[in-house]
């Protein structure tokens, strides 16, 4: 099983330990412990973020339990999460940015 | 909790027992490296500040060799100079004094030549190791303690695993009375406002943002806004989303306690709790401003990949001689066993690896700093050979 770590227990995100394939099963981490289990619905690679739950349009991203960005389209639990739908608050990225393809 | 350490004049304690030889300017690097060498337990102390610098960065090449000289690490020092650097050999020399601690100052001019002042310097430093040898250690809480940090060769997991390990020992150490220090005013922008919610006080907050809109505005005098280029590609690449989220893994290295205060580089916190000081990310600019304010003990918190299979500690370490470092490394390296097992203290990549918990790593990690508080070398310390000489935070124009 995959592995991906949840930071803060606020958190709707967590970080992939490995690179993460369209519907593998994968155990959720914390700091204190394992907390969990969830499928993803997409690629994530090593060290990208994986949703931990449906964030909506405009709703917060939480890492280390803080607002790291805002989603800018429905995000599903499982999706990936990185620059094409998410946004900072403080300083929104040049729009090539969301072009890029990783 | 306690460690073992000894006890200063001025009411510090030191984790290491160090007879400095202190350079005053880069012209007196030969002389201070010599006399050091000659003698077993004398550590020198070398830099490359040259005196053609302007008054800010000259009183702040003072503070900083001043501070390295009274360090609590420090039993006694020698400041070695020609006699015309700036600052001077004799204003470094009388600073250390202040901590009441045995120091010297040596001139070639006062000296009347090279040789009198290599003799004079050999005589001093055999009196002064005679005396510091046979100082014994004894217990001190661990409110004595300060910590100083530095992120270095980031990686995608250093903020969830060597930088959170840290920051839970900082957290730990503060919660226990100790003083813990950080800095990279640079790393702060963009992030001021997560920092700010955490300082005790609105005027440590308004000296924050000044810090940071200071550095801010040295970057775009330059013709370069930072702000458009963060977080970087390559950041991106490696699975950061936005700048709040590449500040706050390089802030999980700070914990979670209130910041008590903002410091200017080098310069020593004067109560207890947690302190960050405006400098740069330059790593051996960073650690010497921290070790100049009295940190006993310097967690390198580093990401992985080419840090870890870099073999030339020396240069990107930031070497600071007088103060144990201990490297702590998070991304796993895939020939492990052919890696640099000598040269990290703490591996931190079993949190990527799913083997241990971020809690268990920083237990490890707290236990490691009251080790090497109690007189355990760090894989650093027991290096010998090539010293890479210090380099000190400047702001202004080289005449």
């Amino acid at each position: 099983m995959k592995k991906a770590l949840k930071i803060n227990p606020k958190d709707n995100t967590a970080i992939a330990l490995e690179d993460i394939e369209a519907g593998d099963s994968v155990k959720l981490a914390s700091k204190s412990g394992p907390v969990g289990e969830i499928k993803a619905q997409q690629a994530i690679p090593f060290g990208h973020k994986l949703a931990l739950a449906n964030i909506g349009q405009g709703e917060k991203v939480l890492k280390y339990g803080e607002v790291i960005g805002l989603a800018t389209q429905p995000i599903n639990k499982g999706d990936y999460v990185h620059v094409h739908n998410v946004e900072s608050v403080l300083l929104p990225p040049p729009k090539e940015v969301k072009q890029w393809n990783f | 909790m306690e460690f073992l350490g000894y006890e200063r004049p001025d009411g510090s304690v030191g984790v290491r027992n160090h007879v400095a030889v202190i350079s005053s300017g880069r012209c007196a690097n030969e002389m201070a490296a010599t006399i050091a060498d000659s003698v077993n337990g004398a550590m020198p102390v070398l830099h490359t500040h040259p005196c053609v610098h302007l008054k800010e960065d000259n009183e702040r090449a003072l503070r900083t060799l001043a501070g390295l000289g009274s360090n609590p690490n420090v039993a006694a020092a020698i400041v070695v100079g020609v006699g015309c650097e700036n600052p001077t050999p004799y204003q470094i020399g009388e600073e250390i004094a202040k901590s009441k601690k045995p120091v010297e100052v040596l001139t070639i001019m006062e000296s009347k030549g090279f040789q009198n002042l290599m003799d004079r310097g050999l005589e001093l430093v055999h009196e002064m190791i005679s005396q510091a040898c046979q100082m014994q250690r004894k217990p001190f809480p661990l409110s004595y303690l300060t910590l100083g940090v530095k992120c270095g060769g980031s990686s995608a997991v250093s903020g969830v695993a060597s930088n959170s390990a840290g920051g839970q020992v900082f957290d730990r150490l503060i919660a226990e009375g100790g003083t813990a220090i950080f800095s990279e005013t640079a790393e702060v922008i963009g992030a001021t406002h997560l920092l700010a919610k955490r300082a005790v006080s609105k005027e440590v907050a308004m000296r924050l943002e000044e810090a940071v809109e200071r550095m801010e505005a040295r970057i775009k005098a330059t013709g370069v806004d930072i702000r458009g280029s963060q977080p970087t590609r390559g950041n991106i690449e490696g699975g950061l989303t936005t700048i709040e989220e590449k500040s706050l893994g390089a802030l999980a290295k700070t914990g979670t306690a209130p910041l008590q205060g903002v410091l200017e580089y080098a310069e020593k916190p004067q109560s207890k709790g947690l302190f960050f000081m405006d400098g740069s990310a330059m790593t051996s600019e960073l650690i010497a401003g921290e070790a100049a304010a009295g940190i006993q003990i310097h967690i390198y918190s580093t990401g992985g990949g080419l840090t870890s299979s870099f073999r030339c500690p020396a240069g990107w370490g930031g070497e600071i001689p007088i103060l144990p470092q201990i490297a702590v490394v998070s991304s796993p390296s895939k020939p492990r066993d052919s890696q640099e097992k000598e040269f990290f203290d703490i591996y931190a990549d079993t949190i990527v690896e799913g083997k241990e918990t971020v809690d268990q790593v920083a237990e490890r990690l707290f236990e490691e700093v009251i080790a090497v508080a109690c007189g355990k070398l760090t894989k650093r310390e027991m290096r010998s050979g090539y010293r890479e000489p210090i380099v000190m935070y400047s702001t202004g124009p080289i005449l």
